[in-house]
């Protein structure tokens, strides 16, 4: 489990929460006491994009199934590939700072 | 302040990327550059042959042209099977593979000619890698409703290419 870890965003299906660039906390932490919700900004593997990062649509109750969206209408999330595995979840964004640049 | 603390140290560290990622569906395929670069596979094989006759072959312009064909051989058959995999994936849908049956044997054989002629210098694959390409070509143009033609292409090797009648 990752207790803390930094990492930037690219690309722009979370905008305007998060931009191109914005710097984001993850942690594990926040799943001891209860595990993903919907709503949670979520960071999570998924071959073959690599990590990612998207806002928790739905969980399908008792199947250990993730539905994740973006919230920009050409998002790549559960829409296109399906939902994600319990498993797959590194960390939910617990921190954010945003890029002004 | 935070953010350029976060900044500078992500040029040091280079933190992991999360990707928020979108895939805007440009909708701009067409199968031409497949057809160009089996084209292109076939004149290298003509080039290599017509070097490979020559007498005096152990000197470095002889080696440096004979690489030069076969790195470029190589990178368009690796291309052509590249641009056919981008409209398989990306634009045939299962109403098409519906109409054209034989579409996926079809793509199947594109990926195996251009693996192919890459291992070997053989015309014959190279022209067959076209005219699956060609075909290919046909069926593409055939979802969109648009007539094509076969001419031989203005330049070397001066093979038969399907072309849209725009």
């Amino acid at each position: 489990m990752i207790l803390f870890k930094l990492l930037k965003v690219t690309g722009s299906s979370l905008e305007p929460e998060f931009k191109e660039g914005d710097f984001v906390g993850i942690s594990g932490i926040p799943f001891l006491f209860h595990p993903p919700q919907t709503g949670d900004v979520i960071v999570f593997r998924k071959p073959p994009y690599g990590t990612m990062i998207k806002t928790i649509a739905r969980v399908e109750p008792g199947q250990k199934e993730i539905e994740v969206w973006g919230t920009h209408k050409d998002s790549v999330d559960s829409r296109s590939f399906g939902p994600i595995s319990f498993d797959s979840v590194i960390g939910k964004v617990i921190w954010r700072i945003h890029n002004r640049r | 302040m935070i953010e350029k603390i976060l900044t500078k140290l992500d040029r040091l560290l280079h933190f992991e990327r999360a990707r928020a990622h979108c895939d805007i569906p440009c909708g701009i395929y067409d199968p031409h550059l497949s057809q160009l670069a089996a084209l292109t596979v076939i004149r290298m094989v003509d080039l290599m042959a017509e070097l490979s006759g020559m007498e005096k072959k152990e000197n470095i312009e002889y080696h440096n042209s004979m690489s030069r064909y076969v790195a470029i051989k190589e990178e368009h058959a690796e291309l052509c099977k590249r641009e056919v995999r981008v409209i398989w994936g990306d634009y045939i849908k299962q109403e098409h593979l519906d109409k054209y049956p034989e579409l996926a044997g079809l793509v199947h054989k594109i990926m195996q000619l251009g693996s192919k002629s890459r291992q070997t210098a053989s015309r014959e694959t190279a022209l067959e890698l076209l005219k699956a390409v060609n075909r290919f070509a046909e069926i593409y143009w055939e979802t969109k409703n648009i007539p094509t033609k076969r001419v031989k292409a203005p330049y070397k090797p001066g093979e038969e290419v399907v072309y849209p009648v725009l």
